[in-house]
């Protein structure tokens, strides 16, 4: 009987044909434009979006001084931020620089600007990626100072962490495909086959408001859409902007649905044992009043919603925060 | 706690999803990987190196690429396959290049004196196979074949993200609505290696009946 002896010529050969094969394989799903991607919305990182960083305010050493969270930021030099670097619109790393931009990226990136004082954007903020699975635990052990990640405030959660805002006020929206007439709004979910991500509190509002729906939960955002165009999904579900962003790159689907259904306020993760909630809000206030909040909405959420920046949500208006 | 015992159900039907899907794929891992050891010890050159550039893809290829490429590139092609099944599939094909490998390491540790010596009483290929080396290398495959199984169980888990709503998937949507994460990936962690340490107490029982007394 021959057992195979594989001289190392023939295992080379064959190692460089399943390479050439995974790559023609890898080639042929790329991106061609009818076809779904699975990469984010590409931000647009450069000097107009520092700047918006850079002339946000700046705190008092004063203020600094007498808030022990604040404190312990200012002399790390840097702030620990736990997120994510793929969400569009809101966090997403521009593939050229390296750099977070998003109005949730942007917004750490001033928090961390208040306080340290300091203007090189890229190194204002250190990312840790968090999950929805991990963010509670890491906050509660110091992994991360913050967590800025589109984070629907809810009161099981306030049990747990801190949240300082809302700093912006969303809600989800639907997107199906473009020929799709049988989904008008949220009730046609019933019965169909819903998407979104495994992140969001979306999938808790589908199952809300239209039990009967069957709900997929993807990891990432262009997986639902992907799922959606390619008939997995009948719809899916998440928050409106980043669906509008979605849309505004794919024409194969549509929003339907008119306004948000839900109402879903985002707030800053914190530790609960630390003083830096009270902190954070007077950094929320200060750059509402100075119109700063408006310009990043503007350069990030305001690329695919018409429309002025809406009026900030008041401090401390929802359950939870 | 209170999580897990007012959601006992979802979440049971979470692991019987994460079995079936365990199962299936280690049925279809154990059945093509056969195929494919047999191919890699036979006589047959094409069948040799058909074996070898399979074994090599499947063995290199990250199973969370492999899954996006099934669920999000076939569709591309044409090929729409069920979330579960592409699951399955994937886990199938993933496992059975290790398992191959588990079969042909079991058929080289029987002794090239054994094969001999059945060539030389006239023994075919097939019957020196069936009759002589499989049933002495079985014993050295059961611990590698564990192995796989335990491999395939928890890589079933990655199945979660691309949406098939197996033990971790649940997790996750009990943990968004109840911020609950420790207790409720302790759960699952718990399962996970209870199902794991029963399937390695069932290989060494089965180690242990097939012992060979020399």
């Amino acid at each position: 009987m021959a057992l195979l002896i594989s001289g190392r010529g023939r295992r080379a050969v064959a190692l460089a044909t399943v390479a050439a094969a995974s790559i023609t394989v890898l080639a042929a799903c790329g991106n061609s434009s009818d076809a779904p991607s699975i990469d984010g919305i590409g931000a647009k990182a450069g000097a107009s979006y520092d700047k918006i960083i850079t002339s946000a305010p700046v705190a008092s050493a004063a203020d600094v001084d007498q808030n022990a969270w604040a404190k312990k930021i200012k002399a790390q030099g840097y702030l620990k931020v736990g997120g994510t670097d793929s969400g569009p619109l809101f966090s997403i790393k521009d593939i050229n620089t390296g750099e977070l931009t998003g109005f949730d990226a942007g917004l750490s990136q001033m928090l961390a600007h208040y306080i340290t004082g300091k203007d090189d954007v890229k190194a204002l903020t250190q990312l840790t990626i968090t999950s929805v699975d991990t963010r509670e635990t890491m906050l509660q052990n110091n992994t991360v100072d913050a967590v800025f990640a589109t984070y629907s405030i809810t009161p099981e959660r306030a049990q747990k962490v801190d949240f300082a805002g809302p700093y912006y006020q969303s809600g989800d929206a639907i997107m199906v495909q473009k020929d799709n007439t049988s989904i008008k709004g949220v009730d046609d979910l019933n019965g169909k086959t819903v998407a979104t991500e495994s992140s969001s509190t979306a999938a808790l509002a589908v199952k809300k408001l239209a039990p009967k729906a069957k709900v997929l939960l993807f990891k990432e955002d262009q997986q639902c859409v992907a799922a959606v165009q390619q008939g997995r999904a009948d719809a899916y579900v998440l928050d409106q902007g980043i669906l509008l962003g979605d849309a505004l790159s794919n024409d194969s689907v549509k929003l339907v649905g008119g306004d948000p259904f839900t109402v879903d306020p985002y707030g800053v993760g914190l530790n609960k044992d630390t003083d830096a909630k009270p902190f954070v809000n007077a950094f929320l206030k200060k750059i509402y009043a100075s119109g700063d909040w408006a310009k990043l909405w503007k350069a990030t959420i305001g690329t695919v919603v018409s429309g002025d920046a809406p009026k900030p949500p008041t401090i401390g208006s929802v359950p939870g925060s | 706690m209170h999580v897990i015992i007012d959601n006992i159900g979802f979440l049971l039907q979470g692991v019987v999803v994460t079995i079936e899907l365990t199962v299936l794929g280690y049925v279809g891992a154990l059945l093509l990987g056969t195929m494919f050891a047999v191919f890699r010890v036979g006589p047959i050159t094409p069948l040799r190196v058909i074996g070898s550039i399979y074994v090599e893809f499947f063995r290199n290829i990250p199973l969370l690429a492999l899954l996006v490429l099934v669920i999000f590139g076939l569709p591309d092609a044409g090929v729409t396959i069920p979330l579960f099944a592409s699951a399955a599939v994937c886990l199938a094909l993933s496992g059975s290049a290790f398992v191959c490998e588990a079969m042909r390491g079991g058929i080289n540790s029987v002794s090239v004196g054994q094969a001999e010596a059945a060539r030389a009483i006239g023994l075919s290929f097939n019957q020196v196979l069936g009759h002589v080396i499989l049933p002495q290398a079985f014993r050295a495959m059961v611990q590698p074949l564990v192995n796989v199984f335990i491999g395939v169980l928890l890589s079933s888990a990655l199945a979660a993200a691309v949406g098939v709503p197996e033990l971790t998937n649940r997790t996750q949507q009990l943990n968004l609505q109840y911020a609950e994460a420790v207790v409720c990936f302790l759960f699952a962690g718990a399962v996970y290696l209870l199902v794991a340490l029963s399937a390695g107490a069932v290989g060494g029982r089965l180690e242990r009946r097939l012992a060979i007394k020399r």
